[in-house]
């Protein structure tokens, strides 16, 4: 019994996810179709590649809302070199180096000045999305070549790049947290600054490099994104940071740090995803998607705070 | 008092966490007007009776009896309307708020909607003059001492019109005259009729204060008894069923003059904390550290290791110079139990294996990673070494008694085969069985040759644990005591400076002192 108590507690967001896939491909005719799933695979994308990353920050101690910015404004960093030079791969890098130094930056302003992360990278938001309206000149940039639209676009044993790309990341990012010393770092930053310092935990070095990675991440989302659609809007849009705390934090990776895990994160937001195509494929009424969305993620982090609630 | 009439009692009362057994059957009556000591080993099941009693915890089975008649207390809230109240180990204050916010917190003075300062204070005051206890009112707690913090706590539970009161540890984090005044204002509270209940893991101060004793060991009671009836070997052996003729085992071998110098610090200073220390550290010797709360022991100690700097002086380890880091610390084998085993030891929700091989990650990286085989070896052989009793390496640090969580800190101590090894206050809040493990591995890294600085309040420690004893007073080192010389009078005398007591030298700290 307490056997059965103990793995629900631990795998209770993967369960409920499985539960969530038998019951759409018992309800409906299309969902296990080939289409939907590798549409699902495809919208996910982006998400995953920057929730695995913030959801190290997070665990970590860190609290990243610039996420969303530089996945707005990366790719327009990107496309403008991509038009200027005609170089795909360019013009990746210059994205994801656009996130790796605002990400980099968070960290300084995190660890140095000590400027409570949420904060931080709220300010930091604000000027990344002023940016992108400059370097864009406040119109929508197109990609010039036909190399830039295959990043995400390609086919491989019928998934898209985008895709492929995703599960390369979130292996990276699962791999760094749960098999290296920077990862046991984090989690010990995360967990107990003070004591991880007193260990020898280098706790600043590691929270900066969290933060550039979670950067760097979102840059790489942000391009991804821009070549499924082959344009970048400039905006000041936050709703994608939404999207990837929704999907770490249903995944059950504490908001205070110290405890998670990349698997979570990719739980949370297949569940998420899932729930979303559920509707669709249920013909839910999207308004009203929205407020069952809202009260079923509610329900998730209320049930997991409830079970790991243990008496001392 | 006739005290016939009990406040509160339990009866047959059993209490699981998972698949621990905290209490099993454990029936208790608490008298007003009487202090009644609860004393076991960490995992008696102390604090658990005493949250029974505060409606932190409900009872599996078995009856809380109030006033003589059954009564389920549904949460702290309603005991504290019952006056049921605690002082807690962990102070629980609100460190931004000033002490008489805290003092009346939940509890103020209203007009209408809006809270009277004005009345506020008045009942505050008279708290304070009732109770002799002096505390700043308008200091913010954060910026108090931890007596005073103290202080602000138990004057919180008697504006409550108590009935009970649990005092949970309470003078684990106080110096010993601030002990004393402490152990007053309980006979006091006493005095005026309220029940007592006083959990402590100071056998002495127990005997000294209790009316009542009751013996605990693993979850049962052994047996309740009036403190006039029991001796601090009789509890000892109550507690672990077991007399311990020895509670500290031999000291290693003194080293010779011509042993090798270890550690060589000197001209220390860092301001409004410590200055002008110097001393040194032979391979296999155990330096004490004694001294007040707040004399400066612990940020020499952090200094040494490198988790502060010192803005003068050197520190030498076997003749290299140190670079005032803890990761240049660590490298040249140096290894810190700090004071705080939960604030800056351990990892609480990381896993026995992880936060013992915390530091020492580096040899354990392999081609794809940590290796995790080799680490769990290595982890395991430390546990087993350091005697540390958990049910495996994955069990969360959290879970285990505080005894074995500082065993873990030893355990990710001896991993990193120290050659000087710098414990800071190693046996607070251990229980009697694993105190004597405790000095057990610590004689044992002298014996292997590893220099040693053990600072301690505990005075029976540091004279029956040191082969040399330094003592600190307000941040300098006064007095060095060795073979005769080396008795508690002696080091408690060179503490307070009894013939200029009261007359302080310039380095000022007195927040702490």
């Amino acid at each position: 019994m307490t056997q059965v108590v103990h793995v629900l507690r631990r795998y209770g967001i993967a369960i409920v996810t499985v539960a969530l896939f038998a019951f759409l491909a018992a309800t409906t005719d299309s969902f296990l179709s080939q289409s939907n799933f590798r549409n699902v695979l495809d919208q996910q994308s982006a998400l995953l590649i920057a929730a695995s990353f913030a959801t190290i920050t997070m665990i970590a101690g860190g609290f990243d809302l610039s996420v969303a910015s530089v996945f707005v404004v990366a790719p327009l960093f990107a496309l403008q070199v991509e038009n200027a030079t005609g170089n795909a791969l360019l013009a990746v890098l210059v994205g994801v180096a656009v996130g790796l130094g605002v990400g980099v930056a968070n960290g300084l302003i995190v660890t140095i000045l000590k400027v409570n992360s949420f904060i931080a990278t709220l300010a930091t938001s604000f000027m990344v999305f002023g940016a992108g309206f400059l370097i864009s000149d406040r119109s929508v940039l197109r990609a010039s070549t036909d190399a830039y639209p295959s990043i995400a676009r390609t086919r491989f044993w019928g998934l898209t790049t985008a895709t492929w790309i995703a599960f390369g990341v979130v292996a990276v990012a699962w791999v760094l947290l749960s098999r290296t010393r920077f990862g046991r770092h984090v989690y010990a930053t995360g967990g107990n600054a003070e004591a991880a310092r007193l260990a020898g935990v280098p706790v600043a070095r590691v929270k900066t490099i969290a933060f550039g990675l979670a950067g760097a991440a979102a840059g790489l989302a942000g391009v991804v994104s821009s070549s499924r659609t082959l344009s970048a809007l400039p905006s000041d849009d936050f709703s994608f940071v939404f999207g990837v705390i929704a999907a770490v934090v249903v995944g059950g990776t504490s908001i205070a740090g110290g405890e998670g895990a990349v698997w979570r994160t990719v739980a949370g937001a297949f569940f998420i995803a899932l729930m979303v195509n559920g509707f669709n494929l249920h013909q839910v009424d999207p308004i009203w998607q929205r407020v069952i969305q809202g009260g079923v993620i509610l329900g998730a982090v209320a049930i997991d705070s409830w079970t790991q609630r243990r008496p001392q | 008092m006739s005290g016939d009439e009990a406040l509160v009692s339990v009866r047959n009362v059993s209490k699981r966490f998972g698949a621990t057994r905290a209490l099993s059957d454990v029936s208790v009556a608490f008298h007003p007007g009487r202090v009644h000591g609860l004393v076991g080993e960490n995992g008696a099941g102390k604090s658990t009776l005493g949250r029974i009693l505060l409606g932190i915890h409900a009872p599996d089975q078995g009856q809380l009896v109030l006033d003589g008649s059954p009564t389920k207390l549904s949460g702290p809230d309603e005991a504290a309307s019952y006056g049921l109240v605690g002082v807690a180990q962990e102070l629980s204050l609100l460190p931004a708020m000033r002490a008489v916010d805290n003092i009346v917190l939940g509890s103020e003075e209203c007009i209408g909607p809006f809270v009277s300062d004005r009345g506020n204070r008045k009942r505050v005051e008279s708290l304070v003059a009732q109770h002799g206890l002096q505390v700043p009112l308008d200091e913010n707690v954060g910026s108090l001492s931890v007596a005073d913090q103290q202080k602000v706590e138990i004057l919180r539970a008697l504006g409550r019109r108590s009935r009970l009161v649990v005092f949970d540890e309470p003078t684990a984090r106080l110096a010993s005259h601030e002990a004393d005044e402490l152990r007053r204002t309980v006979r006091e509270l006493a005095n005026r009729g309220v029940a007592v209940v006083y959990v402590s893991h100071f056998l002495n101060e127990v005997l000294s204060v209790s009316d009542t004793v009751t013996v605990m060991r693993d979850g049962c009671v052994v047996r309740t008894v009036p403190a006039a009836d029991e001796t601090y070997e009789s509890l000892v052996e109550g507690m672990t069923g077991r007399s311990i003729g020895d509670a500290y085992p031999p000291k290693p071998p003194q080293p010779g003059d011509d042993a090798p110098v270890v550690l060589r610090a000197k001209g220390l200073s860092r301001a409004g904390e410590f200055s002008d220390i110097s001393f040194s550290i032979k391979k296999g010797e155990i330096l004490g550290l004694a001294g007040l709360v707040g004399a400066g022991r612990s940020e020499v100690a952090h200094a040494v290791y490198g988790a502060t700097r010192a803005s003068a002086g050197t520190v030498e380890v076997s003749g290299s110079r140190l670079l005032g880091t803890v990761a240049d610390g660590l490298s040249n084998g140096i290894s810190l139990i700090p004071e705080s085993r939960r604030d800056q030891g351990l990892v609480v929700g990381l896993s026995v294996r992880d936060n013992t091989t915390l530091p020492h990650l580096q040899r354990f990286i392999g081609r794809l990673g940590i290796r995790v085989k080799q680490e769990e070896a290595a982890a395991g052989q430390a546990i087993q070494e350091a005697r540390v009793r958990a049910e495996s390496l994955s069990v969360p640090v959290g879970t285990l008694s505080g005894g074995n969580q500082q065993k873990v800190l030893f355990a990710r101590a001896m991993l990193g085969q120290p050659q000087l090894f710098i414990a800071d206050e190693p046996t607070r809040g251990v229980d009697v069985g694993s105190k004597r493990a405790i000095y057990d591995v610590i004689g044992q890294l002298a014996r292997s040759g590893c220099a040693v600085l053990l600072v301690s309040s505990e005075l029976e420690d540091v004279v029956e644990m040191s082969h040399r004893v330094l003592v600190m007073r307000f941040g300098r080192i006064v007095a060095e005591f060795t073979g005769e010389e080396l008795t508690e009078a002696n080091i408690l005398n060179a503490a307070f400076d009894t013939e200029h007591l009261g007359n302080r030298p310039p380095t000022p700290d007195s927040e702490q002192v």
